[in-house]
């Protein structure tokens, strides 16, 4: 029973570290790459995740849609409409400098969280959307929830294994050329607004798939699942704290910051009862904590980007 | 990642060795609260009324032959991620057989639907109002203390239709409590064959809604209905509508009972206002719960202060009543909550125990109402009608 129970927990850790480390992918693609400043995650993975709830769930006669198609096509949508939301806020958005960029973001992520949350007949509004199936979902348990996970994972793997052959093809060495020196890389005649737009949309696509995936674990949505605090900044300090620039970095930080938010509680919990409600509060406290000390201590993430390595058996881009 | 799964596993073997039980008759409850995020400021006595209940079982013989509530507090942060995280901890490491939580409705969606559900633990919230809980498909295992704000937006609309009133125009505070109330209202109110002559939403903290309220009284109804909350946007719209003789008479439910109200507009301006609000706060029930928990030092008037106490006793009857057994909880939790049987008032365990003892059926007559679960768990929640008298709010009728 009680390591039953442990293996039920760390799948259930398994799984979310598994969206959170897409997520931090998809960010790793923006800002470890490209350099673009992106402070509304949190929207992507709202469109991502209603955008599948809405095509997969039951109909309802509150809202529309609820089309209760494939869950695959409801990823594939998911992804589709998160790349065409960040198309045009792109287009509008990426010719500011960084942090003004962050400024728009974060506000753009406001904009779809309250139009979720307002919009009844599109979303639900408030009460958001319940019943959205999950694959496997009909199996016991433990056994349903192994089975998500190793979902999870599998396409963990896909889009890693997919950016790392994106980003070390001509095409990501140019993005870091364009995030290192803008002028230069125009200079070479590369199409830099055009190219940061196709890195935006890609790493939008990412996160409305991590969206996705979420809500049919979570078999439902509401708007307090797109809260900034938990799918935004949680995820920028799990690349930073990885490493930005570097894939396997993004996966680490996840892996790190989830295993120090769900476990410190168990530490607090050994501290007297008086304290111990207080105490729920070090784990934000821990997080903090160590963001301060990677930034001062080790600017570069626990596994830096090593893209001159890696990349330097190549022969150089002809263009 | 083998590395990492060994690495997640030793972990959390070392976590669950460290709260290992000190005996095994005790037996782990967990409470789930929103301790940190939005409703940081209501937790506090949340999480104190239910440990008060679990200290007047423990101190009144406690469960079973000996045992005692072991309770484990858990942060829900009123968002579904960490709910889930400290759900799917509580169940599977540290082997609680119930949940008395999470906050927040969206949460409780999340819990229910990934992890209690399926694992077979029965939870009872006391702070979910959301009417998708209702409908969730949760095998009989989620419950609630609290009731729907359908409930209370229908019960208005009768009570009203009944005192004659046809024509009403509706304004409501554009959340979840404000959109919940008017929609059940107005649905209900309609079905009775009133007429909603409009219905629009507004947004909180303006200075001035009276283009609002002239877009609400072209109907020409003489009513209007407003669900917000009387130190904010809706004291602004009664003023407003009084000083510009927009509407007769104004009706509320328990955002507007407030006595700020009066003392803001003067009672002699308020003749025609009415509010309902959970009869709760009145019975006999509340009046125990309310002397206890003073002495104990708590806010029995907290927000979900009697909602959550109730959520805990009721869960510790239906341990006791089940004999420990977790798959026994939801159908014990049943015949512990509703009628027939011996009325038992909150802290009233030791009399309880000995009932169930003798195999006698018992009805817990709770803090914030009977509660009698309906078949989707929830409860129909018992709602008085007041108005304004002095400088308080008299009970004019209940509602049903």
């Amino acid at each position: 029973m009680a390591s039953i129970g442990l293996i039920n927990y760390a799948t259930f850790m398994g799984t979310m570290i598994g969206i959170y480390g897409i997520l931090a992918l998809g960010l790793n693609v923006q800002w470890g790459v490209t350099g673009l400043f992106n402070a509304g995650i949190a929207g992507f993975f709202a469109v991502g995740a209603y955008l599948s709830a809405l095509l997969t769930a039951p109909p309802s006669p509150e809202r529309i849609m609820g089309w209760e198609l494939p869950v695959l096509v409801g990823w594939l949508g998911a992804m589709a409409g998160a790349a065409l939301i960040a198309w045009p806020i792109g287009r509008v958005c990426l010719r500011f400098r960084s942090d003004y960029l962050a400024i728009a973001t974060i506000g753009v992520a406001e904009v779809i969280r309250l139009v979720l949350r307002t919009e009844e007949t599109l979303s639900g509004g408030a009460r958001g959307i319940t019943g959205v199936p999950r694959p496997f979902g009909g199996l016991e348990y433990s056994l349903s929830q192994f089975a998500y996970f190793a979902l999870v994972i599998a396409v963990l793997l896909m889009v890693y294994w997919a950016l790392e052959r994106q980003l070390t093809a001509p095409w990501g060495r140019m993005m870091k050329a364009i995030r290192d020196n803008e002028q230069a890389a125009a200079a070479m005649g590369k199409d830099v607004e055009r190219r940061r737009l196709e890195s935006f949309v890609l790493g939008a696509a990412i996160m409305g798939l991590a969206g996705a995936l979420y809500v049919h674990f979570m078999r439902a949505i509401t708007p307090e699942a797109i809260d900034p605090m938990i799918a935004t900044f949680l995820v920028w300090i799990m690349l930073i704290l990885g490493g930005s620039g570097n894939n396997r970095g993004a996966i680490l930080g996840a892996v790190i910051i989830w295993l120090i938010w769900s476990m410190s509680e168990f530490i607090t919990d050994q501290l007297p009862a008086d304290v111990a409600t207080q105490a729920k509060y070090v784990r934000v406290f821990l997080i903090g904590l160590m963001l301060q000390l990677i930034l001062r201590f080790r600017p570069e993430g626990l596994l830096p980007e090593e893209s001159v390595q890696r990349t330097s058996h190549l022969a150089p881009p002809r263009s | 990642m083998n590395k990492t799964r060994a690495s997640i596993l030793t972990l959390a073997l070392a976590g669950a060795l460290a709260t290992a039980p000190a005996w095994a008759q005790n037996v782990k409850v967990a409470y789930l609260v929103g301790i940190t995020g939005p409703i940081a400021g209501m937790a506090p006595t949340m999480v104190q009324s239910m440990k008060f209940a679990a200290e007047q079982v423990n101190a009144q013989g406690g469960i079973g032959n000996g045992g005692k509530i072991d309770p484990q507090v858990y942060d829900s942060g009123c968002n579904p991620q960490l709910a889930t995280d400290a759900a799917t901890k509580a169940v599977n490491v540290n082997g609680v057989i119930g949940m008395v939580g999470p906050s927040c409705s969206g949460p409780v969606i999340a819990v229910a639907n990934s992890v209690t559900v399926p694992a077979g633990v029965l939870l009872i919230t006391s702070s979910g109002t959301s009417p998708k809980i209702s409908t969730l498909d949760d095998k009989d295992l989620v419950f609630r203390t609290v009731a729907s704000d359908d409930y209370q937006g229908r019960a208005l609309a009768r009570t009203l239709k009944a005192r004659g009133t046809d024509k009403v125009a509706v304004t409501y505070l554009n959340n979840d409590y404000g959109l919940g109330l008017a929609e059940a209202f107005s649905d209900e109110f309609k079905k009775l064959g009133g007429t909603v002559t409009a219905s629009r939403a507004h947004e909180d903290k303006k200075a001035s809604y009276r283009s609002d309220l002239a877009e609400l009284a072209k109907g020409g109804a003489d009513t209007l209905v407003v669900f917000a909350y009387g130190n904010s946007s809706g004291l602004t719209i009664v003023r407003q509508a009084l000083e510009n003789g927009f509407f007769k008479n104004f009706v509320g439910a328990d955002g507007m009972r407030d006595e700020n109200m009066i003392k803001t507009l003067g009672a002699e301006n308020l003749k025609t206002f009415l509010v309902s609000a959970p009869a709760g706060a009145t019975g006999a029930g509340f009046e125990k719960f309310s002397k206890d928990f003073k002495a104990a030092g708590g806010d029995p008037n907290g927000t979900f202060a009697a909602t959550s106490y109730d959520a805990a006793f009721l869960m510790a009857l239906a341990i006791e009543k089940a004999g420990g057994d977790k798959a026994k909880l939801s159908q014990a939790l049943r015949e512990v909550a509703t009628a027939p049987g011996e009325p038992i008032l909150p802290g009233e365990w030791t009399k309880a125990k000995q009932l169930i003892a003798e195999g006698k059926d018992i009805d817990y007559k709770g803090a914030a109402g009977d509660h009698e679960f309906d078949a989707n768990g929830d409860v129909p929640g018992d709602y008085i009608l007041y108005k304004v008298s002095g400088n308080t709010f008299a009970e004019i009728e209940r509602m049903k």
